[in-house]
């Protein structure tokens, strides 16, 4: 069981669609669960049809059950609150927003269930989380962490030299803060070059770009 | 407290409402108005986080019309204020930007267009253009800028405090959802790296010394009381309008020498246009890319000229021909022939602009 | 030669005489106002905001930074004005149809937020400036242009009680009064205690000042001051409703 969250727009729901992806892919049964509440756009509803083709079990809202998105505000789906009940792996996609990490707090069983992984998304280029002290900082605003990703890029822009600043970043922060970096992320080609590990470790996550296709 | 929110400069990836909170703090925004509408909401939410480590200010207020007059408040203070809105929230804004255009004050208002009319959706459109550059009971005495990328929304930010203060119309930055909401790269900048002066707010109210005794009391107003008195300021108002029209005006081009048609659009669509002309032109047919900046005042001898050589236009907006309107208006007695792609309300793709262009060309 | 009358020193004298009518209660209010500003010595830097009706005819009264704005928005405007610059004293001149009916939301989100400004808003009844229509504090039975068979509270309502519903809203901090035209000592002891009041940063100051309207009223000078004097306090109760410390009378909100 893992969750991720982060800053707005550091590329959790990305690493949430790759790893649950990848987890179903080496053939184990996989939930995927989008707790994103603030932020009505880039959630996981209009992918869900081909993250179920995949096998995934998405639990998420389709565009067309709500009504009035946006404007009646981002509604908590009632399955969520049993997310954690549901058998097979369970990946957590968790929104943004100040305390977005407390969305946690609605799911039942969060706050005592061992198992539950929680993992910071970080992208180096967001301006605030930019510096090995700010991600210390922040970070130390989300409660219980038990690792960080570094998830950084520049969109089309990225290169290979710039994932590998993002490591060598988000790496001494992870030190600062006494938790480990569980992956460097990187777009399958740049991941080819980069090789299993980056240059700081920590191992390389190959994963493709799904949530441009998920705008609103 | 640090100076500046940003040294230099710095490639970052974010989402455009982010980017417009980063602008306003580097144009040296002082306090922020605002009340709550999808999609500018991540503005508010990224200045409330900012503003304090640099000394700025916030107050969310009780609806949009409250958002604008306080913003005319803290202009009136000498403070640079500014607010965002969006489809509802910018029908409420006309009435306070009214008083801005009466009284000459240089508000900053940030628009992410979305659906309409009514409630609608709250997810993109290019259906603000008329009530943006035209709304309100007056004359369109604005400036407008449509913006087409995270780093235009930067940059025309940036420069949307300087315009208002330097020739005291009240500025927008039209913006849509999917500018608000998308991520993509940028430069942001601070603006002394650039070489970029900001002007100076100063008071309009509240200035040194007692006045009647050091100076002439400051009495503002909107109300005349005959016909002759108010046209006396209106025409004070269009002499000075027209003068800086040349130098507001903005426009991007390419294609136009060889083109009998020309593709126009402005802000997000603006993209799919440039893209898809840049496809045409690659294979062999002469099409040419057309796009007005500055919404209000509209780069009327760019248009004019344009639209004397090319034949026809092909006016491209996520609207039912808002930007065809404006540019019909200005393109008149000029014989090209207008042509359409309206999508009220959705966004277009460059491959919708091709099949149109190809439909065009038979 | 006509000699003037002794003004408050606060008042531009080359504006005088003011645009008021004969009788009109306005003159009084801000006579009250300008004694106000003159004790306070704030006149350097006091902004007066006036709203659409009459009280727009008080654009160029004092030698006070004045900013005439849209009907019920100059509680905005002044709210803006004094939270961008803390260091002014913000006043917000209006009437009943500005104050209750069109920019009510304002006043009541002013209110509830304890900006500190001080909002004067001058009861007279109905609306002066468009004609003599029905204003939320037009009496039951009075007659105005929109109520010709006289105001029916069961289709209408009943007179808004101003000062009562902002006391309610405010907490601590809070000033709150309503003043007469009929006792104009009284009234510029309010008004000055709800400057002072936004002066020492305590919070929201309210004054609504019951007013006179001979020209719509339609009444001679005599009736003019019955009708303020007698009639008026039957619906609406002059006195402090609410001062910081609570020490006056009828407190009775928590």
């Amino acid at each position: 069981m893992e969750a991720y969250i982060g800053e707005y727009a550091s590329g959790k729901s990305e690493v949430a669609v790759n790893r649950a992806i990848f987890l179903a892919r080496s053939g184990r049964r996989v939930n995927l669960v989008d707790l994103d509440i603030v932020e009505p756009c880039y959630t996981l509803r209009p992918i869900k049809k081909k993250l179920t083709e995949m096998g995934i079990n998405v639990v998420a809202w389709e565009t067309r059950e709500m009504m009035g998105l946006g404007e009646t505000g981002c509604i908590f789906h009632p399955a969520n609150r049993w997310a954690l009940k549901l058998s097979g792996d369970v990946i957590l996609d968790i929104g943004y927003g100040v305390e977005g990490a407390k969305t946690l707090n609605l799911v039942e069983g969060a706050a005592s269930d061992p198992d539950l992984k929680i993992f910071a998304v970080v992208n180096v280029a967001r301006p605030m989380t930019g510096s090995v002290e700010e991600i210390v900082q922040y970070v130390r605003t989300l409660g219980k962490v038990d690792g960080l990703i570094n998830n950084s890029h520049l969109g089309d822009e990225t290169t290979m030299e710039f994932i590998q600043e993002g490591a060598r970043i988000v790496g001494e922060a992870a030190r600062q803060l006494g938790i480990p970096v569980v992956a460097t992320t990187a777009l399958e080609e740049l991941a080819r070059v980069i090789g299993t590990h980056d240059a700081a470790g920590h191992p390389v996550w190959p994963i493709k770009r799904y949530m441009p296709q998920t705008l609103w | 407290m640090p100076d500046k929110p940003i040294e230099g400069e710095k490639r970052v990836f974010m989402t455009g409402n982010e980017v417009v909170a980063w602008a306003a703090l580097v144009a040296g925004a002082d306090i922020m108005y605002g009340y709550p509408i999808t999609p500018q909401n991540e503005i508010m939410h990224y200045w409330t986080r900012l503003a304090p480590k640099f000394g700025r200010e916030f107050l969310q207020t009780e609806d949009e019309l409250s958002a604008g007059f306080t913003t005319i408040g803290g202009v009136l203070a000498g403070r640079k204020a500014f607010t965002a809105t969006a489809g509802p929230g910018n029908t409420l804004m006309q009435e306070p930007m009214s008083m801005a255009e009466a009284m000459r004050l240089p508000t900053v208002v940030v628009i992410q267009q979305r659906g309409g009319p009514s409630t609608a959706t709250v997810i993109y459109s290019q259906q603000e253009v008329t009530m943006t550059t035209l709304g309100g009971n007056g004359e369109g005495l604005r400036i407008v800028y449509s913006t087409a990328n995270h780093q235009e929304l930067f940059d025309y930010t940036i420069k949307a405090f300087n315009t208002a203060w330097k020739y005291r119309f009240p500025t927008f930055v039209l913006g849509d959802g999917y500018q608000a909401k998308m991520r993509e790269s940028l430069t942001i900048y601070d603006p002394a790296s650039r070489g970029i002066e900001l002007v100076e707010a100063e008071p309009f109210l509240g200035k040194p010394g007692v006045p009647g005794v050091d100076r002439p009391p400051t009495q503002l107003r909107n109300t005349y009381n005959v016909e002759e008195e108010l046209y006396e300021v209106l025409e004070g108002y269009f002499k000075d309008y027209e003068k800086i029209a040349p130098e507001v005006a903005e426009h991007e081009a390419f294609g136009l020498e060889d083109a009998d048609l020309v593709v126009v659009s402005h802000g997000v669509v603006s993209r799919a246009c440039k893209a898809a002309v840049k496809e045409l032109r690659e294979g062999g047919i002469k099409v040419g890319y057309f796009r007005p900046i500055t919404l209000r005042p509209l780069p009327v001898d760019a248009i004019r000229e344009t639209a004397s050589k090319a034949r026809q236009f092909l006016v491209v907006e996520s609207a039912n021909g808002q930007l065809a309107r404006l540019l019909k208006e200005v393109a008149y007695g000029c014989p090209v022939e207008m042509l359409s792609l309206f999508k009220p309300g959705v966004g277009i793709t460059a491959e919708d602009v091709v099949s149109r262009v190809k439909e065009i060309a038979g | 030669m006509s000699v003037q009358p002794a003004m408050p020193k606060s008042w531009r004298v080359d504006t005088k005489p003011h645009k008021f009518c004969p009788g009109c209660g306005h003159g009084l209010v801000l006579k009250a106002l300008g004694q106000a500003i003159d004790e306070l010595g704030i006149q350097d830097r006091a902004v007066f905001g006036c709203d659409i009706g009459c009280s727009l005819l008080a654009w160029d009264f004092f030698n006070v930074d004045t900013i005439q704005t849209h009907h019920g928005r100059t509680t905005p405007v002044i709210t803006g004005l004094k939270r961008a610059n803390p260091n002014l004293v913000g006043i917000a001149y209006m009437g009943d149809g500005g104050g209750y009916a069109i920019g009510s939301q304002h006043l009541v989100n002013a209110a509830s937020r304890n900006e500190r400004i001080t909002v004067i808003l001058v009861n007279n009844t109905q609306y002066g400036m468009t004609g003599g229509q029905m204003a939320p504090t037009t009496l039951p039975g009075q007659k105005t242009e929109t109520t010709p068979y006289g105001r029916d509270p069961e289709k209408t309502g009943y007179p808004t009680q101003g000062p009562e519903m902002v006391a309610a809203i405010t907490r601590e901090g809070a000033y709150v009064a309503r003043g007469t035209v009929a006792n104009l000592r009284q009234l510029k002891n309010y008004l000055k205690k709800a400057l002072e009041n936004q002066m020492a940063g305590n919070g929201f100051s309210f004054v609504e000042v019951l007013s006179t309207c001979p020209t719509n009223w339609r009444t001679n000078a005599e009736e003019t001051w019955k009708m303020v004097e007698q009639e008026l306090p039957r619906y609406f109760k002059v006195g402090e409703i609410k001062v910081p410390g609570g020490q006056k009378e009828g407190e009775a909100n928590g």
